[in-house]
């Protein structure tokens, strides 16, 4: 009760506040006045009375402030001050948009890979306790492995043996053919699982259900369950599908359920239906190099950390090493959480960006802090004036802090404004998995990230010259006007301004030249094949198809669309280069001596027929192509590349030799030819070929690609080839229609991405620090020039002025240019990982930047200087 | 000039209570009051008396209101109210035991 009469006399104040000051003034005049007539009567004059009254009494200004402090709202002073700031920032427009621009770039910046960083290294995944969930992989203990996938017998072993997961599943990757209703068939990215995959994700379905052990018994009748997009495209987002009969891969297959809109897992996925595989599956019996197809994820059993699953897995690596020695010798089980499964290949571009933005966001600061010295520098009259008037020294730091704090929040909003934007209309580009729906979103931690920053910044800043006004003698500072003749204040300072941003920019610099290089060498070595005019699609066809059927049915494909007019030369292949797809083998070779320790050859497996050299444009280097008959030869025919090549047969054509697989369906093949390495076969085009081995397309290669080389752009092609396709078999769809380019350019997406930001934070971050150090340079100039006055009227001629301000400030820029380089030689190992065909410390590239930064950075020390050096003495003199 | 005592931290708000007992003054008055009352010993500073009695005038133990002085001058007296004259009461007593507890260290000593 006592207290809410309390505030409402506070708020009455409050809300009367003149009427409050008026009466506050009246009182004290009245006050003095008494005061005055006391000493009168005590015998003073009146002069004299009037003066010891003002003595007595005080200082008048702060003792009304004093007053109105006890009963004003706290934070009444501090809209006081945001208002007395905001007065200022309208008296000086130009340097308010200066800085707040400055700090927006900076802060927005930073905002924006932060949001890259939170999305994937931060968050917690959208699975309940996502940190449990673990990505089993199968690893070659030397060589290359098969992208960690794991061999179907290797996976039923660890399920039957492990201690350490409470559910454990595989996926594979499938492509099917879906009709719904009358629909025309469409081509979908599919995904195979064991009941298992759902319980170690624990998503719920937003329609209908998932998969069960039922639905995965081998011959249960089809189940399949769609994702949104799916649901919404095809089945119009029908709430009833639940229960549709479907024909997926001429099979029936029942619609079980649709999952929510944000599940990517894994990522642009259509449906997923039950593998349907037992452990006495045929898959599970072989567990040759080439059966190796599954992603085995598990969910780690309450109290068991990722080291005891990881130690399990090794020990059952162990047994199966001893227990299968012919197949399983090389091999151990390895295990990263889902978060470096999902994001850990971009960890190292995320660290590098964020680095640069903190460089970009470093440099704004330099020149705001900059901005704000020199202004704090013209400042000083009107703060000593304010601490005569009985401003406490605490007060005017709290002002300045508040003055600093605005700037760098206005920055920061803009920053934050200029991030969302860019979030709303670039998120759903972004390559790969950055791209998923709901993957890269605005939410509150990024806007407290970006507020937290503001606020810090504008902290920062604020204490700085605060500090320094501490040092200022108020009775020199008020009667500034006075010939300054000694090296002006800061200085040091700005020379060390100079100095870190040449530094930072100078590694932003040589960082983007080295990951515009490797973009660069990306695009331009030799590929191995030409990737203009090439139009690609694949055809699936389900994988119990009749052989006879298989050939025949790509025998009149490709006899219909060779024949189309346009059509240059066609070819198939088993998998397309530049897609993330692999398939190993391992052979004994006929020339080469068996090692029991390790396999004798190990190479990716792809096969083709056709005119596909021809049409990729890949050249044969030695020997023959495969013909038609090389199919159903005895002896089958193999193709093998040039690294083959080097790699087993140095110095030699290896045509009529023999390599004898490890898998007794292939047997002996003997080696007819070798063609050019090709990039990117097993998906990355940044990768080294490797030794590859190609068969010809047989009965069993159900999934081809066609690769169709045309005299005119490769889409005219598009209708004429799907019309041809659907009259051989109506039931059949076409998937992944791409121009070789559209290919290509995906696949460097994620590296032109990363050049793209740092190029910008580099250009944007040298844009900064030539303004930075133009400031710095004309400034000093500015505050110097009656002493180039003296010092010409002393016979300083105009060329000795400028060269003096030129010296000055490239002797900051050489430290920042030298202490910049060693910095950039130690941090760009970090960008190793996502160089091509260039090494982090290049010397080329380091001159080249150095001197890229030189041109500008000397440009901008010269025009200052020359102005320096245009000074009339006279002119200069007067003005004293 | 006589030395002037500083006065005890928290008794300005009670000598200015007390003082309004008598009858409503002015600011002015106040210090005045004061400074006679304890023989000059006590000196009421501006700095502090203004800021007290807004701070008084806030909790309500005082009321202000404008009247003309005998020379016919606007002045803004001060009187105690209710709670006021309550609140002084308490801080007598209160004063009053720890003065006691203060002499009776001092004559132990």
């Amino acid at each position: 009760m006592h207290s809410l009469s309390r505030f409402l006399r506070r708020l009455r104040l409050f809300v009367r506040r003149e009427n409050f000051n008026r009466e506050m003034e009246e009182e004290m005049a009245f006050h003095k006045e008494e005061t005055e007539k006391e000493f009168r009567a005590d015998g003073m004059d009146a002069c004299d009375a009037r003066h010891a009254a003002n003595c007595q009494f005080g200082n008048e200004t702060r003792l009304r402030d004093e007053s109105r402090e006890t009963v004003a709202f706290w934070f009444e002073s501090f809209l006081t001050d945001c208002r007395y700031a905001m007065r200022q920032f309208m008296k000086a427009s130009g340097f308010t948009l200066t800085i707040v621009v400055t700090l927006a770039l900076g802060i927005g910046a930073t905002t924006a890979i932060f949001t890259l960083v939170y999305a994937t290294l931060l968050r917690s995944l959208p699975y309940p306790q996502a940190d449990r969930v673990v990505h089993i992989e199968d690893a070659r203990l030397q060589g290359q492995s098969t992208a960690g996938l794991v061999g179907m017998g290797r996976f039923f072993d660890i399920r039957a043996r492990s201690k350490s997961f409470a559910s454990l599943g595989f996926f594979y990757f499938d492509h099917t053919t879906l009709i719904a209703g009358n629909h025309l068939p469409v081509a979908m990215k599919a995904i195979g699982a064991s009941a298992g995959f759902w319980n170690i994700l624990g998503v719920q379905p937003m329609l209908g259900r998932t998969f069960n052990e039922q639905d995965d018994m081998p011959n249960a009748p089809g189940a399949v369950v769609l994702s949104y997009g799916t649901w919404q495209q095809i089945f119009d987002g029908d709430p009833g599908v639940i229960g549709k009969q479907v024909t997926l891969d001429q099979k029936a297959a029942t619609v079980v359920g649709v999952m929510p809109q944000g599940f990517n897992m894994p990522n642009g996925i259509d449906l997923w239906q039950p593998a349907q595989r037992d452990a006495a599956d045929l898959w599970s019996k072989n567990r040759g190099e080439n059966t190796r197809f599954i992603n085995v994820y598990g969910r780690l059993k309450p109290g068991v950390s990722l080291q005891a699953a990881q130690n399990d897995l090794h020990t059952i690596g162990e047994q199966l090493r001893r227990e299968y020695p012919a197949t399983d010798a090389g091999w151990q089980f390895s295990s990263e959480s889902l978060r470096d499964d999902l994001y850990g290949e971009l960890r190292p571009a995320l660290v590098v960006l964020l680095i640069a933005s903190g460089f970009l966001l470093l440099i704004a600061c330099v020149n705001v802090a900059n901005l704000l010295l020199s202004r704090a520098t013209s400042r000083e009259r009107e703060v000593a004036l304010r601490r005569a008037l009985g401003a406490s020294e605490a007060r005017i730091r709290l002002q300045f802090l508040i003055e600093s704090t605005m700037l760098a929040l206005f920055g920061g909003c803009a920053g934050l404004a200029a991030t969302f934007a860019l979030v709303r209309t670039v998120a759903a580009k972004l390559p790969g998995r950055l791209g998923a729906p709901g993957t890269i979103a605005m939410n509150w931690p990024v806007v407290w990230f970006a507020v937290v920053l503001a606020v810090g910044v504008g902290i920062v800043f604020g204490i700085t010259p605060a500090i320094r006004n501490r040092q200022i003698d108020l009775n020199t500072s008020l009667k500034r006007g006075e010939a300054r003749l000694s090296v002006p204040t800061g200085a040091g300072v700005r020379g060390a301004f100079i100095s870190v941003q040449v530094g930072l920019s100078v590694v932003l610099l040589i960082g983007a030249s080295l990951l515009a290089e490797s973009f660069w060498n990306l695009l331009k070595s030799p590929l191995g094949f030409q990737p203009d005019h090439l139009l690609t699609f694949s055809i699936d066809l389900p994988w119990n198809t009749d052989e006879a059927r298989v050939r025949n049915f790509y025998a009149e494909i490709q006899r219909r669309i060779a024949a189309l007019p346009g059509a240059q030369s066609v070819g198939q292949i088993s998998t397309l280069p530049i897609v993330d797809w692999h398939l190993r083998g391992n052979f004994d070779a006929d020339w080469l001596p068996r090692s029991p320790k390790r396999d004798t050859v190990n190479v990716e497996e792809r096969s083709f027929a056709w005119d596909y050299l021809a049409a990729m444009g890949t050249p044969l280097l030695a020997g023959r192509t495969f013909t038609e008959q090389d199919a159903t030869a005895d002896l089958a025919p193999v193709i093998v590349n040039q690294q083959f090549v080097r790699q087993y047969f140095p110095g030699g054509n290896p045509s009529g030799r023999h390599l004898i697989s490890d898998n007794s369906y292939i047997g002996t093949v003997e080696i007819v030819g070798v063609i050019g390495n090709v990039r990117g076969t097993a998906g990355s085009i940044a990768s080294k070929a490797g030794p590859e081995v190609y068969f010809p397309l047989d009965g069993h290669s159900v999934m081809r690609s066609f690769v169709v080389r045309s005299h005119v752009p490769p889409e005219q092609m598009m209708n004429a080839i799907r019309e041809q396709v659907h009259q051989v078999d109506p039931r059949q769809a076409i998937a992944n229609v791409r121009s070789m380019d559209d290919l290509l350019d995906k696949a460097v997406a994620q590296p032109r991405l990363n050049m793209a930001i740092v190029v910008s934070f580099a250009v944007v971050a040298l844009l900064l620090a030539c303004v930075g150090i133009y400031g710095v340079v004309a400034y000093a100039v500015a505050q110097r020039t009656q002493e180039i006055g003296v010092r010409m009227a002393l016979g300083a001629t105009r060329g000795q002025i400028s060269r003096h301000f030129i010296r000055r400030a490239l002797t900051s820029a050489m430290f920042g240019l030298f202490a910049g380089t060693v910095c950039a030689l130690l941090l760009t190992r970090l960008l190793r990982s996502q160089l091509y065909g260039v090494t982090p410390d290049d010397p080329v590239i380091y001159l080249g930047s150095i001197a890229l930064l030189l041109v500008p950075v000397v440009l901008a020390t010269l025009r200052p200087a020359l102005i320096a050096a245009s000074v009339d003495p006279v002119e200069a003199l007067r003005a004293e | 000039m006589a030395k002037k005592s500083e006065l005890l931290p928290g008794t300005l708000d009670m000598l200015i209570l007390k003082t309004l007992t008598r009858a409503p003054l002015h600011g002015y008055g106040i210090a005045q009051s004061i400074k006679r009352l304890s023989d000059d010993v006590l000196t009421v500073e501006e700095g502090s008396l203004y800021p007290a009695l807004q701070r008084l005038l806030l909790q309500g133990w005082v009321k202000a209101e404008w009247k003309k002085t005998e020379t016919n001058r606007r002045a803004r007296y001060y009187t105690l109210t209710p709670d006021g004259r309550k609140q002084l009461g308490e801080e007598l007593s209160s004063f009053e035991q720890v003065i006691a507890a203060i002499g009776r260290v001092l004559q132990d000593a």
